[in-house]
């Protein structure tokens, strides 16, 4: 029966949109296919209806020993409390296979935050709900408040800190034909001399701690710096050795944080708009 | 089978008793495949190391540093040289030697084995054994303010600790003359990439010396995982190196699964191999769209980019990330291939294979492109077998290796797809065709479009023949305390080898990894020499070398 579903599947032609027409760009890219996958794994949260709920201690327990970069937090000036460090969780879904009941993985990307205070979740809706505006949606309104805060364009530059590259994949993603983020406004440059944003990676590792710090130095102001990946948000899985620093932000001032073990290049978008969103403030607070 | 291997191990044995029979203090064949030789001095090193590199044909793949002064069956310092026969035989050979205090120094056998130049110069920073007779005494992980008398591999280190900075100078090779003058470059790079400093000796604009200054991407993972269980190990072996998530979490399980003597199912080796493929095509696509983008040829790295992007989403789709996080699991693997899978797969590769090959045979039809490729960066054969170097490096040069054939791991074993090596004729043609690889720019485009054809046709091979059974099997109480084993696989990138001794409470004692990278960062400082400081980055692209996989 399988191979059955294999002929049909070699059977049908291929579709042939690659140099068939040699000057037209292609159009729908993913060839309608769902941007963000069933199965995509972004973040852990609970399932919970309340947030008094409480949760039993053999489960907190097991919840802390299964979490290798102990992203769960149930202590908060003595009260009943359970959330999740969303710049620590990696989305490697070991509490989900052991309390499916209780927690879930979440498929949405609109976790990038401001305020490291803040940056848990405590629970979240039952309901599936995806963060369902396509990429196009996000990209437009980001570009209508590129232009109107910074008028033209917003030019960031990548900083690696010691990543271990897969968020670099996924920044390097932005860049191709499908997201394509230089229509929106957005520029990756060369020199952090050029740069609005120094988009930062890693957990910040020893041998680059000052080649970050005078890369910030070099950035002229007003800049913003966007901590990308668990790592840069938290250390992630290398947390605070020997060799790193256990987040971005024990090195230079940051002011956006965007969790993900990686970031999809949706996440990266999302998180760019909040440092825009960042930029207006920081002047409206200037004035 | 398995007793074919022992045979082989048996030859390789007496041949080295035969020469060395005074120097041995005992041998020993573990784990099918891998000859352990324990020294009774380490100044023998140099004698038995040769003998296996010159005579046995033996390629340095890893030196293992363990420390086991805190040990109560050993004592002192252990070193591990693993070499690797390439010949058809699957064997590794590890020659041992105990390291006793208060000497802490051994032999350096890097003037005659050149490959061992940087394993040993690793030993030095972490261990703090010194390797007598190396020409390089400059540090190379812990870079130049790292104090001098600490050493983070020791078990008396804790991973915690925050060390201070000692200022101090690195030393560059100097290139003296009329007209020569430095360009350093990084850490911090124009591109999207990860750090590293190249200083560049040039002439005018022609590159006479190149030196790469690596590891600033260190994060200590092989510490890290020494106060990790294995479950969490796992995760962090997945993140060696991002995009090289499944052959570095294969080679991490298969070593405990050998430690642990443990035959995984046939589904799920059939699983791993479909998926250590499909990582395998994602990443090809990608560097071929490097090499594109480089050559300043942006029509097909925007091309090339679309198909890696679909790969990607495929990914995601079977396996919750884009870059194949998850996928294995001690004993087996955490994502069970459905018939709806099967279709995706077979479906998405389907139309990658038709637009790959019409958009490959464009480019070769581009004169201008295909001209910026050829005699760009050549590797001389000489140079790649003295270095040590594996993978598309290797093959590029007309050095025949693969893990997956040499060292059959998961499902290859069972797997006739090898194109090239099916019949003698075969095998002849494909001899005479890497004679003629010179190991340029363009032999590696070609070698990785070879790559992608190949995987496409194992993933559809696997796939049509995968059987049911289960995805997981426990090692739960099968792991002894100090017992060890090697772990490999073959990344897009080359051999990876992992090594791993057990401890107490299921805990790891010591994992050393040694990805493709490492071995072959060195050959860039080789193949630039003919080039002009332009053609640095295609040269760099066209090699594919992960910073964080060396750095470790």
């Amino acid at each position: 029966m399988i191979k059955d579903m294999f002929k049909d599947a070699l059977k049908r032609k291929p579709s042939n949109e690659l140099l068939s027409n040699r000057v037209n760009t292609i159009r729908n890219l993913l060839n309608n296919e769902k941007e963000i996958s069933k199965n995509y794994r972004a973040m852990a949260s609970f399932i919970m209806s309340s947030k008094s709920e409480s949760v039993d201690q053999n489960v907190k327990n097991t919840l802390q020993a299964v979490c290798v970069t102990k992203a769960f937090l149930f202590e908060k000036a003595g009260e009943k409390y359970h959330s999740i460090d969303l710049g620590r969780c990696i989305a490697c879904g070991r509490c989900n296979e052991a309390y499916p009941t209780l927690i879930k993985m979440e498929r949405r990307f609109d976790y990038a935050f401001i305020n490291k205070s803040a940056k848990t979740i405590i629970s979240s809706n039952t309901s599936d709900s995806p963060f369902e505006k396509p990429l196009n949606e996000i990209g437009l309104n980001l570009k209508k408040r590129i232009q109107k805060v910074l008028r033209r364009s917003i030019s960031v530059r990548a900083v690696d800190a010691g990543s271990c590259n897969g968020c670099e994949i996924e920044i390097t993603a932005l860049n191709n034909p499908i997201y394509d983020v230089e229509r929106f406004g957005i520029h990756f440059v060369a020199s952090p001399r050029h740069a609005d944003v120094l988009l930062v990676t890693g957990p910040g590792s020893r041998n680059m701690e000052n080649p970050l710090q005078l890369t910030y130095k070099a950035t002229p102001e007003p800049k913003i710096v966007i901590a990308a990946g668990a790592c840069a948000c938290s250390g992630g899985i290398f947390g605070d050795t020997y060799a790193t620093s256990g987040g971005i932000d024990k090195l230079v001032p940051v002011d956006v944080y965007i969790p993900g073990c990686p970031p999809r290049p949706q996440a990266l978008l999302y998180g760019l708009m909040l440092a825009i969103d960042k930029i207006t403030s920081n002047q409206q607070g200037h004035q | 089978m398995s007793t074919d291997k022992n045979r082989k191990t048996a030859e390789y044995t007496e041949k080295i008793v035969r020469k060395f029979a005074d120097h041995l203090q005992s041998t020993k064949e573990i784990n099918l495949n891998e000859l352990v030789i324990n020294l009774d001095n380490s100044a023998s090193i140099p004698s038995v190391c040769l003998f296996i590199y010159s005579e046995l044909h033996g390629r340095l793949s890893t030196v293992v540093c363990t420390d086991e002064r805190f040990n109560a069956s050993r004592s002192g310092f252990v070193l591990r040289y693993v070499f690797s026969i390439d010949n058809g035989d699957d064997v590794f050979i590890i020659v041992t030697a105990n390291i006793q205090e208060p000497g802490k120094s051994f032999p350096s056998i890097a003037l005659q084995i050149p490959a061992a130049l940087l394993y040993e110069r690793e030993i030095k920073d972490m261990f703090g054994l010194v390797p007598e007779g190396n020409p390089d005494s400059r540090s190379l992980v812990l870079h130049q303010d790292w104090p001098k008398k600490i050493f983070p591999l020791r078990r008396d280190f804790n991973v915690d600790t925050k060390v201070g900075r000692e200022p101090n100078d690195y030393l560059f090779t100097r290139v003296e003359g009329e007209g020569v003058c430095e360009i350093p470059v990084g850490p911090v790079h124009a591109g999207i990439i990860e750090p590293g400093h190249f200083r560049f000796s040039i002439l005018g604009e022609h590159i006479v010396n190149l030196e790469t200054r690596l590891f600033y991407t260190h994060k200590g993972i092989e510490k890290l995982a020494e106060n990790m269980n294995l479950d969490e190990a796992l995760l962090l072996s997945e993140r060696i190196s991002g995009d090289e998530s499944v052959a570095n979490s294969i080679a991490f399980c298969q070593a405990l699964e050998r430690i642990a003597e443990v035959n995984i199912t046939r589904k799920a080796e059939q699983t791993r191999t479909v998926f250590a493929e499909l990582e395998r095509i994602y990443n090809h696509l990608g560097t071929l769209a490097g090499i594109s983008t480089d050559a300043g040829f942006a029509f097909g790295s925007a091309r090339l980019n679309i198909l890696k992007e679909k790969m990607m989403c495929l990914n995601e789709q079977i396996s919750g990330s884009r870059l194949l996080f998850g996928v294995n699991r001690l004993g087996g693997v955490g994502v069970d291939l459905t018939e709806q899978h099967y279709v995706n797969i077979i479906k998405t590769l389907n139309q990658v294979q038709v637009s790959f090959e019409l958009l490959i045979s464009f480019l070769r039809g581009k004169s201008s492109f295909i001209d910026r490729l050829r005699n760009t960066g050549v590797i001389p054969i000489k140079t790649a077998k003295e270095l040590g170097v594996v993978g598309v490096s290797a093959r590029c040069a007309g050095l025949d290796i693969d893990t997956r054939r040499n060292h059959p791991y998961a499902d290859y074993s069972k797997l006739k797809v090898d194109q090239h090596h099916k019949t003698p004729r075969d095998v002849t043609r494909y001899k005479v065709e890497m004679q003629n690889r010179v190991g340029d720019a363009l032999s590696r485009f070609e070698v990785r479009i070879e790559d992608v054809k190949d995987s496409i046709n194992i993933v559809n091979t696997v796939l049509n023949n995968l059987s049911n059974g289960d995805l997981r099997v426990s090692l739960d109480g099968k792991l002894k305390p100090f017992e060890y084993a090697l772990g490999y696989a073959e990344s897009h990138r080359g051999q990876t080898i992992h090594w791993i001794m057990i401890g107490e409470d299921e805990q790891i004692f010591r994992y050393k990894i040694r990805t493709a990278s490492f071995c072959n960062w060195p050959v860039i400082e080789q193949a630039v020499l003919n080039d002009i400081v332009p053609d640095f980055p295609l040269v760099n692209k066209s090699l594919d070398l992960s910073y964080s996989g060396n750095d470790l």
